[in-house]
């Protein structure tokens, strides 16, 4: 993916830069707001990072603005940890997702790559039933199988793996599970993301060889497409 | 000394004084015109009067007996009268017959005359009199008239004592408010100099109180209950600090060692790598404590509830309890939910689901396997009233209100994992939705009550 990463402080932007790089995207930096704005008029890049706070023009404005110019790039947020209307701010002014300052690289990455997949399905039509590998879940009777056979799930684990398949084969950080499906948008500092993957894992293998979701160390999960 | 002088007349209450004086000043000058003109013309009606009585006399003594008479009651009258009345009876063509006062050339009705010296008998001074002349017959003149001294001799007096009671209610004006501005500038001086005192750092001083029952007392009152309240706060931010400086040497320490560790002891990428991540383990949690501090100090800001949206509390209480069960069933709790339905408060989604997820946690972390953990809500006149309820082993009555200190632990939760930071964030969110908190025993347990205002 292109991406466009406006952030002022160069420390930042040289680490989250190499990371964006390594992880295989094209990435070009603008040190500030209005710079920011004009490299992101040429329209070459697939998603944005904006960092809250920039010298002259901040991060919130230029988001605004973005959008209403009417750009529809996806657009991730930072945020530093001060201020608990942040996020809500971020998201209101036009933001797709936001991060809050420090965040681990395999949080922003995996951000990163949801955000990407979501341009590249957007115009598709709504689905209704979701396909990954042998699994099939259909949203409107709210039924699983794996290769043909139901497997019995209750709500939390049907959200739970929901998400998963819709970012099938994307590695999915536990805040985005907690931030996405259950709307908890702080670190309850228990495994309640452990709990009900064990218990969504222990059902999908029940009867079978291969384990679906994958624990990536350091990161989070992910459900695998083979 | 005229450093204070120049204070007292510069200040608000001498000008205030002043002002009143010279209001005062104004109105009794007004007044004193007022009865020196009525004096006036009181003694001057009262000396035509007696003029009048005279020359009626004189003017009968003649009509009955002729000029010889008229002489006559002249005469009586100089002889018995008082020495401030002049009388002349002469004819038209100035041969004087009877009186006081040297000839002259007749002048008709009211007559004003000052005398030379030398003419008046007895005195070294010029007089003034005034008097009234008429014809008493054709060729005959008659003058009367009273020495004017005497009536302005008694205007003076009269003037001298109005100058007299002007000047003593001018002092007294002045004096009052001398004392009365000082007075109050000594009471303003408490509280200039405590303030002071606060800037230079010494906390515990505060204004004098004196004069408790007026607007000064209760300004008094009220600056030295503020500054209780600013060193309350002082002393919470410096055992928060001290508290905070204190608990992040732990785990700061801990890294240090194993990176320390991991330096002389690990041979190959593996130990390394397990260094780094018990690194990045410590980070987090110096992290998560960091962050919720910063959450806890933002909610110290007063915000007015209604301002937030509107929420469905029952609703919440179950999707928590919906997300919580599978974690409380692994550590061998029972979850339960008793809340009554549609149950609205105003109040921050996001704040809320942490403030029943640290109650849920803080209920399973310590307490044993086995136990049980309700989630309870219920309306209460105007209130909601939420309650997480445990079997456990409770909280010591002496403990319960230093449980929502920072960092402050129980003795036998010393071990298990925490930061020390979950109630006071809960207390934290309580105060910011202008709700209240108390924890209470359940006999055996601990029962955690949250008040919110019903939206």
């Amino acid at each position: 993916m292109k991406i466009l990463l406006i952030e002022d402080d160069d420390q930042t932007a040289s680490y989250v830069g190499a990371a964006l790089r390594k992880d295989g995207h094209w990435v070009e930096r603008a040190s500030g707001g209005a710079q920011g704005l004009s490299f992101a008029g040429s329209g070459v890049h697939d998603l944005l990072i904006v960092d809250r706070m920039l010298p002259e023009l901040d991060g919130l404005q230029v988001v605004k603005e973005l959008r209403a110019r009417g750009s529809k790039l996806p657009i991730l947020f930072l945020t530093t940890m001060s201020g608990i209307h942040d996020r809500v701010n971020g998201l209101e002014g036009g933001a797709d997702d936001y991060l809050t300052k420090p965040f681990a690289l395999a949080e922003l990455l995996a951000r990163v790559n949801a955000l990407g997949r979501r341009l590249e399905r957007s115009g598709a039509e709504v689905q209704t039933v979701l396909r990954a590998g042998p699994l099939e879940v259909d949203l409107l009777t709210q039924t699983v199988r794996r290769q043909g056979q139901p497997i019995d799930l209750q709500p939390q684990e049907f959200r739970l793996l929901e998400y998963l398949m819709r970012h099938a084969g994307q590695v999915v950080t536990r805040a985005m599970l907690l931030e996405n499906i259950w709307q908890l948008h702080f670190d309850p500092g228990t495994n309640i993301v452990e709990s009900h993957m064990s218990r969504l894992r222990a059902k999908l293998n029940r009867g079978f060889e291969t384990p679906l979701i994958q624990t990536v160390r350091g990161a989070g999960y992910v459900l695998r497409l083979d | 000394m005229s450093f204070a002088w120049t204070r007292l007349v510069g200040s608000e209450s001498f000008r205030l004084t002043a002002i009143f004086t010279a209001a005062i000043c104004v109105a009794m000058l007004v007044l004193m015109a007022l009865v020196y003109a009525i004096t006036h013309e009181a003694l001057q009606n009262e000396l035509f009067s007696a003029i009048d009585r005279d020359i009626a006399a004189i003017k009968s003594g003649y009509r009955s007996q002729g000029i010889s008479e008229a002489r006559e009651v002249v005469n009586q009258h100089l002889y018995h009268g008082a020495s401030s009345d002049f009388l002349l009876l002469e004819t038209s063509w100035g041969k004087k017959l009877a009186g006081n006062l040297p000839p002259m050339t007749p002048r008709l009705g009211k007559v004003f005359m000052e005398l030379p010296p030398q003419a008046s008998a007895g005195s070294h001074q010029s007089r003034h009199i005034l008097g009234e002349g008429l014809m008493l017959a054709p060729g005959l003149y008659l003058f009367d008239g009273r020495d004017l001294d005497l009536v302005h001799d008694a205007e003076e007096d009269e003037l001298a004592a109005f100058l007299w009671v002007l000047l003593v209610s001018l002092g007294l004006a002045t004096a009052g408010g001398l004392v009365l501005s000082h007075l109050f500038l000594a009471r303003m001086d408490d509280i200039t100099e405590t303030c002071r005192a606060i800037m230079e750092g010494r906390y515990a001083d505060r204004v004098p109180e004196r004069g408790a029952g007026d607007e000064l007392g209760r300004l008094v009152g009220t600056i030295n209950a503020m500054l209780d309240r600013i060193s309350g706060l002082m002393e919470n931010v410096e055992q928060i600090s001290s508290d905070i400086a204190h608990d992040m040497r732990a785990p700061l320490t801990h890294l240090q060692h194993h990176l320390e560790n991991a330096l002389s002891e690990a041979r190959n990428e593996e130990a390394y790598r397990g260094a780094i991540e018990q690194a990045l383990g410590e980070t987090e949690r110096l992290l998560a404590i960091f962050h919720a501090l910063l959450k806890i100090g933002q909610l110290e800001e007063a915000i007015d509830v209604r301002t937030l949206p509107r929420l469905n509390l029952s609703h919440l209480l179950e999707e928590m309890a919906d997300i919580y069960r599978p974690v409380t069933e692994d550590s061998g709790h029972i979850l339960a939910v008793r809340v009554t339905p549609e149950l609205w408060v105003h109040g921050d989604r996001t704040l809320l689901a942490q403030l029943i997820a640290n109650l849920i946690e803080n209920a399973r972390a310590h307490t044993p396997s086995g136990t049980h953990i309700t989630l309870h809500a219920e309306a209460a006149s105007s209130e909601v009233v939420m309650m997480v309820c445990d079997d456990g082993p409770g909280i010591p009555q002496a403990e319960r209100e230093r449980v929502f200190r920072r960092f402050y632990r129980l003795e036998r939760s010393r071990t298990t994992p925490g930061t020390g930071l979950g109630l006071p964030l809960v207390a934290a969110i309580v105060r910011y939705h202008g709700g209240s908190i108390e924890l209470d025993d359940q006999a055996p347990g601990l029962m955690v009550r949250v008040r919110l205002a019903r939206a």
